[in-house]
């Protein structure tokens, strides 16, 4: 009997393995795949929808469906799904959050599949980790944004008579300074979310010491979190608060790009998206640069965000032919490509090659920094994006930190004991 | 009786399946605010550790003092501003209609719409201090929306904007209704327009202002959509209200436990105005047939 069944287990899982060279051969299974995001409209939109045409084009069933609004909408539709027993096939999630929901409902191996395609090798060592939790490989990454790219307005240099692009943070606050000082109204502009004020502090910390970050944010050490690096961090924030634009309230950082441009404002930290954000606004690539964020060790700090999707375990034949076509795609070089090209970010393979056309300095520079960055180990996972931590973590350091931005009658040293005691409680 | 079957089965029958969901969904909220779920619903037992953790945290005690600030300040402007609004067009006024529907036009404006439109009129670089910045007068300050300090009054303001045409409408009724002869013999007796309205009007119209503090309490309590579209609770956390702290508990930070403990929190807040309010209803009915 026990030889019968490892007999039948080994041919179940080769004709795993197989199944859509299988299912194609076979037309009796056509790949059926059903899948929920938040992306439907923009640059976000036009990417999913082509990356379902090739889907389609590889004799598939493409049945997306998107739900609108913030990530937190779409995690209540999968919640209901999965409560209900009929979750997606495959769905987006990211960071953290795929090791906690992957507890909630069982999910697809893929590392035969991963393995298959030597996967494991091009991608950064700690984004990996994330989408294995338990050591299996149940998500894969889509595309990657580095939250800390700094973009320098032409028009705010030309002010400050520099054309130096700062490097460290000391460099950064000469640069504000001589912008202030030759009529730059606001050195730093900036939005007033809460991921907004979350990437003003990470990107700080990081550029201080991408150790103390990666030690106090990512793995919440209790020495670290009342480290000195901590206190410089909030020190530089509060720096950067003080050249930000007061009036700009709740709103989204995309409302002052204008200014910004214009050379009212002079620097913003913010992700790479705010490329497409800009082109998609009718600006052009003359009228700002894009650089890694401050470091003070002078080589590049890359904070981590990428999307992802999770495979959720479904019975049918037709979707799990589904699941295994779509994770192929999915690590395609080539669809990597096509998506990063629609989005502006760049892709989570560190061995495509961005030199040829369809791609920007921007997302050449951010690739590069990218690969410099996990050389000397300097490729961390953003907090203000929930990719270090989960999402209640997350939003009690974020609390602190953002009524840090908003408050300046509280002092460095407070803040680093108010974030200190917000993750004791959250823990 | 059997013609009149169908009738009660027309309303009973709806009322009863939505007391059902309503009931049965509370108690739903309420075990699960004794459960130690995160992101679905889990059985199991933690006493009342979700619910002391809630009032712990900065932002419920922030949440809490700001709904008081809120609802009383809310409430008696509204109020006020209502009842000023009401009498000014009793007085037999050329265009009333027209008036009339402009104070009451806010209400049908969604507050998603409300706080957005006043984020912009009260953002000092875009909004009143601008305007009146380029008319000259530069010294002007008017930015509460960024100060920590006065942005839940900005809330306020919005708030009245929207819902004190209501008020005005509920007062307005009230008025009209004053018996005439009451009316008459007061101004026989050579009563003044200001003496009027304080000794005879408005005594009457205090059922109409209760009515009109229940409906604008229970409102203020579960204010969510206007806070979320004019400061999203910012500055910082500066305005943040509970129906605010449950949304992010339950859906931002997956704590479906401590969620559900801040919404039951916020269901007794609710009914200790509401049971009041109910039981002087039941007071009154009993003593109307005797009066």
């Amino acid at each position: 009997m026990p030889m019968i069944t490892r007999r039948r287990l080994l041919a179940g899982s080769a004709a795993a393995l197989a199944l859509p060279a299988f299912a194609r051969a076979q037309s009796a299974i056509k790949p059926r795949l059903t899948a929920i995001s938040q992306w439907s409209a923009g640059s976000d939109g036009a990417a999913i929808t082509a990356l379902g045409k090739k889907f389609e084009e590889k004799g598939g069933i493409w049945q997306h469906s998107p739900v609108p609004g913030f990530t937190t909408e779409m995690m209540n539709k999968l919640r209901a799904q999965i409560m209900a027993g009929d979750p997606p096939a495959c769905s987006q999630l990211k960071g953290p959050e795929i090791a906690a929901w992957s507890k909630i409902a069982p999910t697809v191996s893929l590392d035969e599949l991963v393995a298959a395609a030597g996967y494991e090798k091009v991608v950064a060592p700690d984004l990996a980790k994330l989408h294995k939790p338990g050591g299996k490989w149940i998500a894969l990454p889509l595309q990657i944004y580095s939250t800390n790219m700094l973009f320098l307005s032409k028009r705010a240099m030309d002010k400050a008579k520099a054309d130096k692009i700062p490097v460290t943070w000391a460099d950064f606050n000469d640069l504000a300074e001589k912008m202030k000082a030759g009529g730059v109204a606001y050195p730093i502009a900036n939005g007033g979310t809460r991921p907004d004020d979350g990437q003003k502090f990470e990107a700080s910390l990081a550029g201080i010491s991408p150790a103390a970050y990666r030690a106090a944010i990512m793995n919440l050490d209790k020495k670290a979190l009342e480290g000195p690096e901590i206190k410089a961090a909030f020190v530089q924030v509060r720096k950067i608060a003080d050249w930000m634009d007061p009036n700009v309230g709740a709103q989204h950082f995309s409302t002052n790009l204008k200014r910004f441009v214009d050379g009212d404002m002079g620097m913003m930290i913010m992700g790479g998206w705010a490329q497409g954000v800009l082109r998609n606004a009718g600006f052009k690539f003359e009228d700002f640069m894009i650089t890694p964020g401050p470091s003070d060790n002078g080589k590049p700090v890359f904070l981590l965000n990428a999307d992802a999707f999770i495979f959720w375990q479904r019975k049918e034949p037709d979707l799990q032919a589904g699941q295994a076509l779509m994770a192929q795609l999915v690590m395609d070089p080539a669809i990597q490509t096509m998506y990063s090209q629609i989005t502006g970010s760049i892709p989570v393979r560190t061995d495509v090659d961005l030199s040829g056309e369809g791609w920007s300095d921007g997302q050449r520079r951010t690739a590069a920094a990218l690969k410099d960055a996990i050389a000397s180990n300097q490729a961390v996972l953003s907090v203000a994006h929930n990719m270090a931590q989960e999402n209640g973590l997350t939003a009690a350091l974020i609390d602190v930190i953002t009524e840090y931005v908003k408050n300046k009658t509280i002092k460095p040293e407070q803040a680093v004991t108010r974030l200190a005691e917000a993750v004791e409680s959250a823990r | 009786m059997v013609r009149r079957l169908p009738e009660y089965l027309t309303i009973w029958v709806p009322l009863l399946l939505s007391a059902a969901h309503l009931v049965s969904f509370s108690l739903w909220t309420i075990w699960i605010s004794f459960t130690p779920s995160t992101l679905v619903p889990v059985s199991g037992w933690v006493g009342l550790r979700n619910y002391t953790s809630v009032l712990a945290s900065r932002n419920w005690q922030i949440a809490f003092d700001n709904l008081l600030l809120f609802g009383s300040a809310f409430v008696l402007l509204s109020l006020v501003t209502g009842l000023t609004l009401a009498i000014l067009l009793d007085q037999r006024i050329r265009g009333e209609n027209v008036l009339r529907s402009i104070f009451l036009y806010p209400l049908a404006v969604s507050f998603v719409v409300t706080g957005t439109v006043w984020s912009w009129l009260l953002n000092p670089g875009i909004g009143i201090q601008k305007l009146v910045h380029d008319f000259g007068w530069t010294s002007f300050r008017f930015d509460w929306l960024i100060d920590r300090d006065m942005a839940i009054w900005t809330i306020v303001i919005a708030a009245i904007w929207q819902s004190s045409g209501f008020a005005m409408a509920l007062f307005l009724a009230g008025l009209r209704s004053v018996d005439a002869d009451l009316i008459k013999a007061a101004q026989i007796d050579g009563a003044g327009p200001v003496r009027m309205y304080r000794r005879v009007i408005l005594p009457t119209l205090w059922p109409i202002t209760i009515t009109v503090i229940v409906i604008q309490l229970q409102f203020a309590i579960s204010t969510f959509d206007l806070v979320r579209a004019l400061t999203n609770g910012g500055p910082g956390i500066a305005t943040q209200l509970p129906a605010l702290v449950v949304y992010d508990l339950m859906f931002q930070r997956n704590l479906l436990g401590r969620g559900a403990a801040a919404a039951v929190l916020m269901l007794l807040i609710l009914l200790s105005v509401l049971l009041p309010y109910a039981a002087w209803q039941y007071l009154q009915q009993r003593r109307a047939p005797h009066a």
